[in-house]
């Protein structure tokens, strides 16, 4: 009997001791944001989209390398000999027509390390994170400013060029059998 | 054409009743979507009414070949791999992984890299153990404590974004090192955070910890006796509930967890008997205690330096195999890690600790009630990312 009565005290005493806890709490500044309204500013270093600035970009593909999960695609076409590209930023010389240069987001573990290898530093984590698509494909995002009709000249002289060298080859392999 | 007959009892109805009553068992499959299976967890329970004669436990909802994953990447591509494993508890599992396989490429650690880590890892196991206080409170009904232990959580996660970028996955203890030094003043602030926390440690014991009501559901419930607990491999916080005093940070010390000055929490009996579900979790929340003590020395002891300094550009492991062992917030993580010498891993097998606590579930749930069996299951801790990888 004296138990019963004990339980029922102490049952109802820790409760009251809780409910003091959650009634002090009811005096101290909230802890929530009103998302939509308030907003956060956050860190300099969050990770919450990638973006590639593509004018600093040489096409060294080494971020390409360093993604685990391979969701970063580039095209690259060597730039003629007398063509200038011009150079980034901080004073590398581009090399290649950066002629595709996709990120699939949806494809993308937010693990930064694709940010660290890049010689020019032009790829790089931006702490904007309200991108929601409702298709999958809008979060394929290119960054290459090249149009389809330049990629495809592009193409026509690699193409131009790869043939006239293996002509070439074929020309310079045919001598000595000739001889 | 039955004749009805008045005269009661009927012969029909004098069927011959067994002594003692038998009644058939009950199958009751309590997951894979299930709140209080932390994950996607199936077990497979038989009943007779309330109790349960048998548990078993089926795995592999969350299985994500990370361990054959890891074969395919370059060393450092393993990392988020391993982030993802116990993902309440990253940056010790990154721990884990990037002391193994520096201590088998023979890689010297820079000093101040090394007091970020710990002070990472002990921030991260108050977290993964707030997550812990609040679903068990969930678990068994009391829902005021999550949220009182997400506030709080957050803080952390607002420290880590801080320091490296990620809220969750944080890919910031890297082989060699850290990804990044601490931003201006991000000490302070983890200093501050101590301060703010410890009281708050009382908060949760009058919400909860004492609450007797809460004590009834989890006292005596689930009793796993020292032995059990060894023979089964239970390990961390579930073993040291047990009574058995083992931490990997004191018994076999890794990394720079020698120079700090703590206690090993071990389940005393306060109330319930040793070894019960109110035990382990009475040593998860003393445990976050000694965890702020191990971050405030690891903040007044830090040297200067270039965090980054020590991290190679291109990780070069011999050929060879390593076991090695750390502490997580769930137990003992271990790495069994084969090289070739090449660019990849050979093997990465990973003992989880999550997987070995969860192997006694079938020993110790016979006998109980169902509602008992969530409190159990509670209190194991559990995290399914880890148990399937
Ligand atoms: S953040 Fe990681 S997953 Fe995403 S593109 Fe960079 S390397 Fe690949
Ligand atoms: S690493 Fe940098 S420069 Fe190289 S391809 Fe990637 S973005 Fe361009």
């Amino acid at each position: 009997m004296r138990e019963y009565f004990k339980n029922i005290y102490e049952a109802v005493a820790t409760i009251l001791i809780g409910m003091g806890v959650t009634l002090r709490h009811l005096f101290v500044p909230s802890v929530t944001l009103q998302y939509p309204k308030e907003k956060i500013e956050l860190p300099p270093r969050s990770r919450m989209q990638l973006y590639v600035n593509i004018d600093d970009c040489i096409g060294c593909r080494q971020c390409e390398r360093a993604c685990p999960v391979d969701c970063i695609e580039i095209d690259t076409i060597k730039a003629d000999k007398d063509e200038d590209l011009g150079l980034t930023s901080n004073g590398k010389k581009k090399p290649f027509h950066v002629t595709r240069f996709d990120i699939d987001m949806s494809k993308c573990c937010f693990c930064n390390l694709c940010t660290f290898p890049c010689p020019t530093e032009c790829i790089y984590m931006t702490p904007d994170f309200e991108y929601a698509q409702e298709d999958r494909s809008n979060l394929n995002f290119h960054f290459s400013n090249y149009t389809p009709e330049q990629v495809a000249e592009l193409q026509k002289r690699e193409a131009e060029k790869k043939a006239a060298l293996a002509a070439a080859k074929a020309n310079a392999g045919k001598k000595p059998t000739a001889n | 054409m039955t004749q009805w007959n008045n005269n009661f009892p009927d012969s029909r109805f004098e069927l011959e009743v067994p002594d003692p009553l038998k009644t058939d068992e009950y199958v009751l499959n309590m997951g894979p979507q299930h709140p209080s299976t932390h994950g996607v967890l199936r077990v497979v329970l038989k009943t007779d009414g309330e109790i349960v004669e048998s548990a078993t436990p089926y795995i592999g909802y969350l299985h994500r070949t990370f361990e054959k994953h890891a074969e395919h990447m370059t060393w450092p591509q393993v990392v988020p791999y391993v982030d993802r494993m116990d993902y309440l508890a990253s940056m010790n599992n990154a721990l884990g992984y990037a002391l193994a396989v520096e201590k088998l490429a023979g890689i010297e650690v820079n000093e101040r890299a090394q007091y970020l880590r710990v002070i990472v890892a002990e921030l991260n196991r108050i977290a993964s153990h707030l997550v812990f206080f609040g679903t068990f409170g969930l678990d068994l009904g009391a829902f005021t404590p999550f949220l009182y232990g997400f506030r709080e959580r957050e803080m952390i996660l607002d420290l880590f974004e801080e320091i490296s970028g990620g809220r969750l996955l944080y890919n910031y203890i890297w082989i060699g090192g850290v990804a990044w030094d601490a931003p201006d003043g991000w000490l302070e602030k983890v200093i501050k955070f101590c301060d703010y926390f410890e009281p708050k440690i009382k908060e949760y014991n009058d919400l909860l910890t004492f609450n007797k009501i809460f004590i009834d559901r989890t006292a005596g419930i689930g009793v796993i006796p020292e032995d059990l607990a060894i023979n089964y491999g239970l390990s961390g916080p579930t073993l040291r509930g047990s009574g058995v005093n083992f931490d990997l940070r004191k018994n076999d010390p890794y990394g720079i967890y020698d120079r700090f000055n703590f206690n090993v929490c071990v389940g005393d009996g306060t109330r319930g008997v040793v070894g019960d579900s109110w035990n382990r979790y009475w040593v998860r929340i003393l445990e976050m205690v000694e965890s702020t003590k191990i971050v405030r020395q690891a903040v007044e002891q830090i040297p200067d330096g270039d965090a980054k300094e020590t991290v190679p550009k291109n990780v070069r492991v011999p050929a060879g195999e390593i076991y090695f062992r750390t502490e997580t917030p769930r137990g003992e993580l271990g790495y069994y890690i084969v090289s070739d010498g090449g660019k990849n891993p050979v093997r990465v097998k990973v003992r989880a600790p999550a997987f070995s606590n969860l192997s006694v579930l079938p020993a110790v749930a016979p006998g109980t009630m169902v509602a008992d069996l969530v409190a159990i299951l509670g209190s194991l801790d559990i995290v399914l990312g880890e148990i399937d990888r």
